[in-house]
C-alpha cells in the first residue's frame, strides 16, 4: 500500500470513527517508514477536520465526534511512542483547562468543547463539573494552563464564571491566564460584562477563539 | 416490583464503568443498534407524525433500549440495571391519572390520545429567572389570571438583596424559599390560591435547596408537582436521588422530567426520539412519577421548534400516549423571545404538534431558549393556552400541514432568531398590563393564524 493510501485511510478512520482501521493504518504508516508526524497531520487531523466541519454544519452529531476522537486516540497510541523516539513533538497550540463552574452538573457542552479543542491541537485538561472557584484556579496553575475555559448551562450558575475572574484579579493572577466562557445562556454581552477574554457560541468557534487568543491563527 | 431502595442498591452494586465508557461503549452503540433493529426513521416531510405503527415500534424499541442500557449513576460510577418485565409491569400498574391542586383548582390530570377532542392540561409559565421579586410576582399574578390555567411554573430568583444567586450557596436557599413564597402570594392575589405549582422550584439547583423550599411554612404542598430531572443523557446523580428519596418518604406528586439533547449523545432525530421515549419508562419505574414533563432541545440552536425537534416531540409523545396512561406535559423551547412574530409561530407549531400527538398537557413554550432574565410575560402564556385549545381535536395529518406552514415562517432564520423584549419592556410594571404594541401584535398574529386555518375557541 502506498503512502497516499495509508494517509487517506487514517483520515477515513477518523471520519468513520473506526478504531480498528485507525490502529491498522497507524501500524502500516510506521512499517512503511512514513514520518509519524506526517501521519498525524496529513492523515488523522485531516479526517478530524472533516468531522469537525460536519459537526459545525449540523450534518454530524456528538456520537460521530466522539467516535472520531476515539479513532484518533487509538492511532495516537501507536504513533506517539514513535514520535517521541524520534525526539519530535506535535506542535501544541497551548494548554486549555476546561470545567463546568460551581453548582452546575451539566457536562455535554463542556465535553464537546473539550473534544474539539483536543482534536484541534490543544492540550486539554478537563476537570469535570461542579468545580469550586479556587479549585479551578489551583488546577489551572498546576496544569500551567494558557487558557481557562468555563462552562455554565444555567442562568443561576453564570455568576460563578464572573467569580473566577474576580478571584483571579484578587489573587493577582488575572494576567497569567486567558479566560473563555461558554454555555447555553452565555453570550458575548455577558463575556464582555464580566471581563472574559473570549466567548465561543459553538465548540468549533471556541477552538477558533482560543487559537486567536493565543495568536495561533492560520 | 422494585422500589426506590432496590434501585439504590443497584446504584451501589451495578457494573462499574467510567462515564465516558458508558457513553462510548454502551449508550451510543445501543442507540445505533436499536434504531436500526426497530426501523425508526426520521420523516422531515411530516413534523407531526400520524404513524401509529411507528409509535408502537418506538415504544417497543425504548423498552429494549432501557433493558440493554440501564441508567448511569454518576455518583457511584455504576450502571443501574433495569429489567424488561419490571418495566412492563410498572407501565401496566400505572394509575388512571394524578390529582393536583386545592379547592376549586383541584383537578385530575389524565392521559390523552392523539386527536383527542378534550383540551389538554395547560401548564402555564416558565422557570426563567426573574431579576426581582416584583417582576416575579407580576408574572405569576398574570398566569393566575388565565382562567384555563391548570397549573403554573414559578420563576426562579436571580438575585437576593442585589447579590447574584450562586448554586449551592446560602443565597440559593434564600432564593428558593423566596420564590415559593412569592409564587404562592401572587396566586392568592390572583384569586387562585389552590392552583398547583408544578415545577418544584426552579431556583433550587441542589437537593438541599429543594428540601429547604418545601418546608410546609413556605407554601409548597404535596398536591403540587415535585419535578425531578434526569441528566442528559440516561444519567442520575445523588442530587437527583436525594430529591427522590425525600419526596418518596414525605409524599408528593413526583414529576419525572427529561429534556434530551437532539444532536447530543443520542445522535440525530431517531436516536433522540428513542431516548426521549426511554425516559417515560424510567419516570414510571424508577421515579414512580405522577406525571412526566419532556421535550427535546436542539444541540446547536438551543430550542425545540426545529423541524427535527418537532418530529421527535411528536413521535415520542405519540409512542407514550399510545402505550401508557402516564400523563405527560410537552415542553418546547422557542428560539425567539417575547413580543416577536417568530415566537408566536414557534409556539403555534409546538402546541399543535404536542396536542395532536396526544400529550396530556402542554407548557408555555419557553421564549428565547429560556436564557434571558425577565424574558417571559403572561401574554405568551395566554397565547399558548389559546393555541392549545385550538389544537384539541385537530388530526395529526392536519396538524402536520399547518406546522409545515408555520415552519416556513421561521425555519430559515432560527439561528438568528430575535431575542425579543423583557417583561419590563413590553409590560406596564404598575398595572401589570401588556403594552399596546404587544397587544396589537398578539391580535394580528391570531388573525393571521386564523387565515391560515387555526380555529381559535377564544
Amino acid at each position: 500500500m502506498d503512502k497516499t493510501q495509508i494517509l487517506e485511510n487514517l483520515a477515513h478512520a477518523a471520519i468513520e470513527g473506526d478504531e480498528d482501521l485507525a490502529r491498522e493504518s497507524a501500524e502500516q504508516a510506521l512499517s512503511n517508514q512514513i514520518d509519524p508526524l506526517e501521519a498525524v497531520e496529513q492523515g488523522l487531523s485531516k479526517g478530524m477536520a472533516v468531522v469537525g466541519a460536519r459537526f459545525e454544519s449540523g450534518e454530524a452529531f456528538l456520537p460521530e465526534l466522539l467516535m472520531a476522537a476515539g479513532a484518533f486516540d487509538a492511532a495516537m497510541e501507536i504513533l506517539q511512542p514513535e514520535i517521541e523516539a524520534q525526539k519530535k513533538e506535535i506542535t501544541k497550540l497551548g494548554t486549555v483547562l476546561i470545567g463546568t463552574v460551581k453548582g452546575d452538573v451539566h457536562s455535554i457542552g463542556k465535553n464537546v468543547v473539550a473534544t474539539v479543542l483536543g482534536t484541534s491541537g490543544f492540550d486539554v485538561v478537563d476537570i469535570g463539573v461542579d468545580n469550586a472557584t479556587l479549585d479551578i484556579i489551583q488546577e489551572a496553575k498546576k496544569a500551567k494552563a494558557d487558557v481557562i475555559a468555563l462552562s455554565s448551562l444555567m442562568t443561576t450558575t453564570m455568576p460563578a464564571q464572573r467569580e473566577v475572574i474576580e478571584v483571579l484579579e484578587e489573587m493577582s493572577l488575572r494576567d497569567k491566564f486567558l479566560v473563555m466562557v461558554g454555555g447555553g445562556p452565555v453570550n458575548q454581552e455577558w463575556a464582555d460584562e464580566i471581563g472574559a477574554d473570549g466567548y465561543g457560541k459553538s465548540a468549533v468557534q471556541a477552538a477558533e477563539v482560543a487559537r486567536r487568543l493565543l495568536g495561533r491563527e492560520g | 416490583m422494585p422500589d426506590f431502595l432496590d434501585f439504590m442498591e443497584r446504584a451501589t452494586t451495578g457494573q462499574i464503568l467510567a462515564e465516558n465508557d458508558y457513553y462510548l461503549k454502551v449508550l451510543i452503540p445501543n442507540v445505533t443498534k436499536v434504531v436500526r433493529e426497530f426501523g425508526i426513521r426520521y420523516d422531515p416531510a411530516n413534523p407531526v407524525s400520524s404513524d401509529d405503527e411507528l409509535a408502537d415500534r418506538l415504544f417497543e424499541a425504548a423498552v429494549e433500549f432501557v433493558t440493554r442500557t440501564g441508567i448511569y449513576c454518576g455518583a457511584t460510577n455504576r450502571v443501574i440495571e433495569v429489567g424488561r418485565d419490571e418495566l412492563l409491569q410498572a407501565v401496566e400498574n400505572l394509575p388512571d391519572g394524578s390529582t393536583f391542586g386545592e379547592g376549586r383548582d383541584r383537578r385530575r390530570f389524565r392521559a390523552r390520545r392523539p386527536g383527542d377532542e378534550r383540551p389538554p392540561w395547560c401548564h402555564v409559565g416558565t422557570g426563567i429567572v426573574a431579576s426581582s421579586e416584583e417582576i416575579a410576582t407580576a408574572q405569576v399574578e398574570g398566569y393566575g389570571g388565565i382562567p384555563q390555567a391548570s397549573s403554573i411554573s414559578i420563576p426562579a430568583f436571580g438575585r437576593v438583596r442585589g447579590m447574584h444567586v450562586v448554586g449551592g450557596s446560602p443565597l440559593e436557599i434564600y432564593a428558593t424559599i423566596g420564590s415559593v413564597q412569592a409564587g404562592r402570594r401572587a396566586l392568592g392575589r390572583a384569586g387562585r390560591p389552590g392552583l398547583p405549582i408544578l415545577n418544584l422550584i426552579s431556583s433550587a439547583t441542589t437537593s438541599m435547596a429543594t428540601i429547604a423550599g418545601t418546608h410546609p411554612d413556605f407554601g409548597l404542598r404535596p398536591s403540587d408537582g415535585w419535578l425531578i430531572d434526569f441528566l442528559a443523557e440516561m444519567k442520575v446523580d445523588f442530587e437527583t436521588l436525594n430529591r427522590l428519596a425525600f419526596v418518596h418518604v414525605t409524599g408528593g406528586n413526583v414529576g419525572s422530567t427529561a429534556l434530551p439533547i437532539l444532536g447530543g449523545y443520542a445522535g440525530g432525530a431517531e436516536g433522540t426520539a428513542l431516548v426521549m421515549t426511554a425516559y417515560y419508562l424510567l419516570g414510571i419505574l424508577l421515579f414512580r412519577g405522577a406525571y412526566h414533563l419532556t421535550g427535546p432541545v436542539h444541540f446547536r440552536h438551543g430550542c425545540s421548534t426545529t423541524r427535527d425537534g418537532l418530529w421527535v416531540m411528536s413521535v415520542a409523545g405519540r409512542a407514550a400516549s399510545h402505550n401508557t396512561r402516564y400523563p405527560a406535559i410537552g415542553l418546547a423551547y422557542a428560539a425567539a423571545g417575547p413580543c416577536t412574530k417568530e415566537y408566536f409561530y414557534e409556539a403555534a407549531a409546538a402546541n399543535l404538534c404536542c396536542v395532536a400527538s396526544g400529550y396530556a398537557g402542554v407548557q408555555t413554550v419557553h421564549p428565547a431558549k429560556a436564557v434571558i432574565e425577565d424574558g417571559v410575560t403572561p401574554l405568551e402564556a395566554l397565547f399558548n393556552v389559546e393555541m392549545a385549545y385550538a389544537a384539541a381535536g385537530v388530526s395529526s395529518e392536519r396538524a402536520s400541514e399547518l406546522v409545515n406552514r408555520f415552519l416556513q415562517k421561521y425555519e430559515d432564520i432560527i439561528g438568528e432568531a430575535p431575542k425579543g423584549k423583557r417583561y419590563q419592556e413590553c409590560y406596564d410594571l404598575r398595572t401589570g398590563k401588556p403594552s399596546e404594541e404587544y397587544v396589537r401584535l398578539h391580535e394580528e398574529i391570531k388573525e393571521e393564524l386564523t387565515q391560515m386555518g387555526v380555529s381559535f375557541r377564544f
